[in-house]
């Protein structure tokens, strides 16, 4: 070690400097809860995130944030980090089912509650409560739905699947839903084409454009997401089969999670059926447990969304559901 | 300003004042339970990092690490998971799947060596390409050998010991980390080969003159380098309790950062085991406040990124005084 005094005293300037960081705000309300997600990679998750914080604040709560970016281990850690900050409760939405156990076991021992949100975790004997969409199960409804549509308007079909990232249990869960369906309708839809998304617009695009080549009478399109809406509309605008329901050239197209461009797009006319998680559902069953808990009950370990499927057909009568719906009615007074 | 560029201790010094900076806002950074976590935190990523260190000595890269690490991971998983594992249930099951994450580690790191060494193509583009081809051979497998897709967990607890358990207190992690950084340490300072690593990276048309065998000497770094990492992945599947594809997906940076930052040149030719760990010491200690103080994961990459950055900027400086006769 060489250091004099006054390099000494230098590098610790430029260190303090580099530390004089905002600090989190200390809590001030009767209970902290930690909001931790992988990743903010669609607006279901960003709006999630502000129904989460806003309910929060309504019951006089505090709320500290973290995300992983999609790393199971560094999230692990985080909660580690937020038991060391004495948090009341954690919301967690983790990236893989299995590698989040021990972030369970962590909580556990801490005695914090941690509720699983919208992505439960693989079966195990610790203690935990999840929220879950029933993906599978909204997704075989809502292709069912567009089978459906199919079958009315006659004709042969050829589909393109779009999946997401398949290291996520959910579009796991979406791809099977929609196989499930496709596979009892061979007959009437062949799968062309599978694009593997994981998440990514940019890979959407790329998957989506090499998969129109290939197959240019493709006449059905399953999307696991709406984040992935604006890409498959672009796609299809310079493939030239951008046609609304009705007019030649139209690609059957279903959406899945029930945001503002699946209302949009349902509302115009491109979009046919969209599966709906009901969001604002959720956030209610996650506090809601978090107070029973703290009351001394227990809650059912798992609380199931069950989502419906809104097609054009039923939009008018159920989009007050449709949390997409409140976010684009928000954006376009 | 020399003496402070070339300190072997300036990472460890900035380590201890960047925590004395941030623990007025979250004091919670010294409590002993947070302190155990860094250190359970660093083992696995110092591995890994020291592997990355000797490729980067003989003036290469590895970006494949991380790929390696997540096809490790799901084949060791696959083979005694008690859901349908190849040998559920087997008492020899964790022993033939640490065996295998060995197997994947060598094979792959045989590949990129020879890829590199044999075919004169850059280490760059081979490791890119093994990547991009191991990430999705990893979720392809997956999907194959586990019902939902994502991750093959229901490993055995023999197996999962090796990530948190221990023996007289001592992880079993720290144990074989300690044994890796010595024995890395003793290879680069006592024996043969260790000089040809430094002999190579300097410069390899010198170092075949004086007749090392540059060739076999780059693939043995690569062969290192997978090693190493299919050991990290033996770690982080212990600690996370299953075999995931997208495993150590999101490290590369830290990975080569820390080895960076801990004063192993880019252009090959220096590095030091202790200078890695105070590097990966440095970033998990930076990591840990930052997620302690809550910010933002903008502002925790834009602050990681400055500092391996820097870190990056540093090593030029050093490279360019040195090759000045500093």
């Amino acid at each position: 070690m060489s250091l004099d005094r006054r390099q000494f005293s230098l590098s610790l300037f430029a260190a303090a400097a580099a530390g004089a960081l905002p600090g989190a705000a200390r809590a001030e309300g009767e209970k902290t809860i930690a909001l931790m997600f992988d990743a903010f990679d669609s607006d279901f998750w960003i709006t999630g995130n502000t129904i989460l914080k806003a309910k929060a604040k309504a019951n006089g709560w505090t709320t500290l944030e973290s995300i992983s970016n999609r790393d199971q281990n560094k999230q692990n850690d985080q909660v580690k980090a937020m038991v060391e900050r004495k948090v009341d409760g954690i919301i967690f939405i983790p990236t893989d089912n299995n590698a989040a156990i021990p972030a369970i076991r962590t909580a556990n021992a801490a005695n914090v509650p941690i509720v699983f949100f919208n992505r439960p975790p693989a079966p195990n004997d610790n203690k935990y409560i999840a929220i879950q969409a029933d993906n599978r199960k909204i997704m075989q409804i809502t292709v069912q739905a567009l089978v459906d549509i199919a079958k009315k308007q006659g004709g042969k079909y050829k589909a393109c699947v779009l999946m997401g990232d398949l290291g996520d249990n959910n579009a796991v869960q979406r791809r099977d839903g929609a196989l499930d369906i496709l596979d009892q309708n061979k007959d009437l839809v062949e799968v062309v084409a599978r694009v593997a998304t994981e998440w990514n617009t940019d890979k959407a695009f790329a998957g989506l454009t090499n998969a129109l080549q290939a197959n240019p009478d493709i006449n059905l399109l399953v999307s696991p997401s709406d984040s992935q809406d604006a890409v498959i509309e672009q796609v299809l605008k310079t493939a030239g089969k951008w046609h609304k329901t009705g007019e030649e050239g139209h690609v059957l197209f279903s959406g899945f999670d029930g945001d503002q461009n699946g209302y949009r797009l349902l509302s115009t006319g491109y979009m046919d059926v969209n599966g709906v998680q009901n969001l604002f559902y959720e956030v209610d069953l996650a506090y809601g447990a978090f107070k029973d808990i703290w009351a001394g009950k227990q809650p059912a370990q798992m609380l199931i969304d069950p989502g419906f499927a809104i097609s054009q057909a039923t939009l008018e009568a159920k989009r007050e559901d449709m949390w997409g719906y409140h976010v684009w009615k928000e954006k376009n007074p | 300003m020399r003496r402070v560029l070339f300190s072997d201790y300036l990472v460890l010094c900035l380590t201890l004042l960047y925590v004395a900076a941030i623990w007025p806002f979250v004091p919670e950074i010294l409590n002993p339970s947070n302190l155990t976590d860094i250190f359970l935190q660093v083992l696995p990523l110092f591995i890994a990092a020291i592997g990355l260190m000797l490729v980067l000595m003989v003036a290469q890269i590895d970006l494949s690490a991380t790929s390696i690490m997540a096809t490790a991971s799901v084949v060791g998983a696959s083979i005694m998971t008690s859901q349908d594992g190849y040998l559920a249930g087997s008492a020899w099951a964790p022993l033939a799947a640490v065996a295998a994450f060995l197997a994947v580690g060598l094979a792959i790191g045989a590949l990129n060596g020879a890829c590199t060494a044999l075919f004169g193509m850059p280490s760059f583009l081979v490791t890119l390409t093994t990547m991009m081809f191991f990430s999705g051979a990893a979720i392809w497998y997956t999907a194959g050998h586990t019902s939902s897709g994502s991750s093959i967990g229901a490993l055995p607890p023999a197996f999962l010991a090796l990530g948190y358990g221990g023996v007289l207190g001592i992880p079993y992690a720290a144990i074989a980390t300690a044994a890796i950084a010595v024995g890395v340490h003793l290879m680069l300072s006592r024996s043969l080969f260790g000089r040809w690593l430094f002999a190579v990276g300097l410069n390899p048309q010198a170092a075949a003159i004086s007749g090392v065998p540059v060739r076999r000497v780059v693939i043995a770094t690569f062969v290192l380098s997978g090693l190493l990492s299919a050991v990290a992945a033996i770690v982080y599947t212990g600690r996370l309790e299953a075999g995931t594809p997208i495993l150590g997906q999101r490290i590369l940076l830290d990975v080569i950062g820390a080895a960076v930052i801990g004063g192993v040149s880019l252009f090959g030719g220096s590095g030091k085991v202790s200078g890695v760990f105070f590097g990966v010491l440095f970033l998990s200690v930076v990591d840990n406040g930052l997620q302690l103080l809550g910010l933002s994961l903008s502002a925790v990459y834009a602050i990681k990124g400055g500092v391996i950055l820097f870190a990056a900027v540093t090593d030029a400086v050093r490279h360019r005084v040195a090759a000045r006769g500093g």
